[in-house]
């Protein structure tokens, strides 16, 4: 039986349809929820978030993956009220975004006591919700080195994914020698790891996409959008084209089964003031037909955003 | 409110300082340790917590407590609510405090912003922050405000103050002079330094108190005497905790009294650092009433005037409470 585990309930993988493989409903660093000024009343997160998502779903969207860690504001009762009401599946996440983003008690914690919140997460539940995480975060901290910390969440998110089946979603993909070297210690095939934001305008010189590809791993070109021809870019922007090319690049090399691609967009951010004009529905508006006008047909297109994220979504059990 | 004098903010809004009878300085009512409250085997059942934090409290307002000061700050734990219902149903005036410390628990929106570098919170964004709790009202975040916090409270590493904790100390400093509350400080490993850092930004030695004081290696140091010629409370406030970091009562007994033959009576504060619920890290499950059925009666064994007792359960305490 191949399943997903989605927040409504786990779901046949060929239900999964159009995915995209990296997005949040809401992020907000820890912490920033003590700051009045990036507070939001529910009537206007709904008003955000609901519009997008029914546009998703029109576009012919399947399935959100929100990669929203534990300490930044993901919130699994309301992913439920959103699914529910607009039709999009979302798979939620346990884990966290990076070692920087971990509270105190998780920080302290031992390789052992993280495998068990994972696994926890994953085959119990999330708090008391009954939602099942469908993927597991982790990510570099800021500084482009891993800490100590991320490699403790990295090997717990390792034992957890062999344990349970669901995959790793990686939040940068710099350093990567040593988190290639955790994932090969601890026996995980690098076809569960999805190794994010490969193209980020800040990270992509440094980034070793093909040497991570050579190695098995799956490669997230997951920053789609965040473009400096925006109006207002975030620092991790990076020009259109550029981007678009890489990717191009990347595919062209024979390894259009190792990419997965996605916009990294907040519907409704939590506790940073977000990029105006950037949705989860780049993927429809533009990066889609900016595929097709680079040559690529239909079938590429559903290889990069249907099947390659159901083959490692799946529970491998 | 803050600003008018001579009273106190508690939860349940401004009381008289007079009011507030025998005080506890430092003491937590819920300690949640920051991200305990996702952790897979921490429960939080609110019902639960209630009955035991209201048994602790009618216990100390059986002993002739009158009030209880939550000094665990803005990010460990701190339920606005609960303390407000709490306080209705106990008659215990419960005093909530704003601030947050030491880095380590600190949320990574004050270390590793997303700006590029990410550059960790000054002084002046704490003080902000801190302030608003005590002008606006508290955070139930993401939710509202409620109340207005009466201490602003904060903590430097263990090892040595670190750059974000100079930051909050400094901020927690501005945020006295701004609203007239006043601040508690916990030390890392040099009170009078940790001290001096407040006093720097120009706040009168009398709006501090640094806690701790009964810590072995402060002890040694000659500490609480030297926060006391700078003018600053001296609490000693883990009353009751026999452990290896801290001298024993009968040694805080004999502090006691060296500060007050020395004439600092009115510098003494007492506390026992008791945690009313603690979740994701080791209880102090002292009863708060400690103080006063254990270690009064031990002060005044060894010869302690009943003023002074009076003067270091009440006066002073409400001296330090009372917004300037």
């Amino acid at each position: 039986m191949s399943r997903v585990n989605t927040v409504l309930g786990p779901i046949p993988t060929e239900e999964l349809g159009l995915v995209a493989v990296h997005e949040h409903i809401g992020y907000g660093m820890p912490g920033s929820e003590l700051d009045t000024k990036w507070w939001k009343t529910p009537e206007q997160r709904y008003e955000e978030t609901v519009p997008k998502l029914r546009a998703f779903h029109e576009y012919g969207g399947g399935t959100f993956v929100d990669a929203t860690g534990i300490c930044n504001g993901r919130d699994v009762d309301y992913y439920k009220s959103l699914s529910a009401k607009t039709g999009v599946h979302i798979v939620a996440c346990t884990g966290f975004v990076g070692g920087d983003t971990a509270l105190w008690h998780f920080a302290k914690a031992s390789v052992d006591y993280l495998t068990r919140q994972f696994v926890h997460e994953i085959t119990v539940g999330i708090g008391d919700t009954g939602s099942l995480a469908g993927v597991i975060k982790v990510g570099v901290s800021r500084g482009g080195r891993m800490t100590d910390l991320d490699k403790r969440i990295y090997r717990a998110a390792a034992r957890a994914s062999l344990t349970t089946g669901v995959p790793i979603l990686t939040h940068l993909a710099i350093d990567a020698e040593n988190a290639i070297a955790i994932f090969n210690e601890e026996g995980l095939p690098l076809d569960r790891v999805l190794f994010g934001h490969v193209d980020d305008g800040v990270n992509a010189d440094k980034t070793r996409d093909v040497w991570i590809a050579e190695q098995g791993g799956r490669i997230g070109f997951d920053t789609f959008g965040y473009e400096t021809e925006l109006p207002d870019p975030p620092f991790w922007a990076r020009p259109r084209k550029e981007r678009l090319d890489h990717f191009l690049r990347f595919i062209g090399e024979g390894r259009l089964k190792q990419a997965l691609a996605s916009a990294d967009a907040n519907c409704s951010p939590l506790g940073w003031p977000g990029v105006k004009g950037h949705t989860v529905n780049y993927i429809f508006e533009d990066l889609i037909p900016d595929l097709r006008a680079a040559g690529l047909d239909e079938a590429a297109i559903k290889t990069i955003f249907v099947d390659n994220p159901a083959d490692f979504l799946t529970i491998q059990k | 409110m803050s600003g008018k004098s001579n009273t106190v903010n508690t939860v349940l809004g401004p009381v008289p300082a007079e009011e507030l009878g025998v005080v506890s300085v430092h003491e937590a009512l819920l300690s949640v340790a920051p991200g305990a409250e996702y952790a897979f085997d921490i429960r939080l059942d609110r019902a639960e917590i209630f009955e035991t934090l209201a048994a602790k409290l009618k216990d100390f307002r059986a002993h002739g407590g009158g009030t209880i000061v939550d000094s665990t700050g803005m990010f460990h734990g701190r339920d606005v609510r609960l303390y407000e219902t709490l306080s209705r149903t106990t008659g215990v005036h419960i005093v909530a405090s704003t601030g947050q410390g030491p880095e380590e628990k600190l949320g990574g929106y004050f270390l590793t912003p997303q700006t590029n570098p990410p550059t960790p919170w000054p002084a002046e964004k704490f003080a902000d922050l801190f302030t608003k709790e005590i002008t606006e009202g508290m955070v139930v975040p993401r939710v509202e405000r409620r109340g207005a916090a009466g201490l602003v409270a904060t903590a430097a590493t263990e090892e040595g103050m670190t750059a974000t904790d100079e930051s909050l100390f400094r901020g927690a400093a501005r945020t006295a002079l701004n609203t007239g509350v006043a601040v508690s400080i916990r030390y890392g490993n040099d009170a009078v330094h940790d001290l001096d850092v407040v006093l720097d930004e120009k706040l009168p030695a009398d709006r501090v108190v640094v806690g701790g004081l009964d810590r072995e290696d402060a002890v040694a140091a000659g500490a609480p005497l030297e926060v006391a010629r700078r003018g600053a409370y001296v609490a000693l406030d883990h009353v009751g905790v026999e452990d290896e970091a801290h001298i024993t009562d009968a040694e805080r007994v004999a502090l006691v009294a060296d500060l007050v033959r020395a004439g600092f009576g009115n510098r003494v504060l007492l506390s026992s650092n008791a945690t009313g619920v603690a979740k994701g890290h080791p209880a102090n499950d002292l009863p708060y009433s400690y103080v006063l059925t254990t270690f009064v009666p031990l002060l005044e064994a060894q010869g302690l005037k009943p003023e002074d007792t009076r003067r270091i359960l009440v006066e002073n305490p409400r001296d330090l409470l009372s917004a300037r």
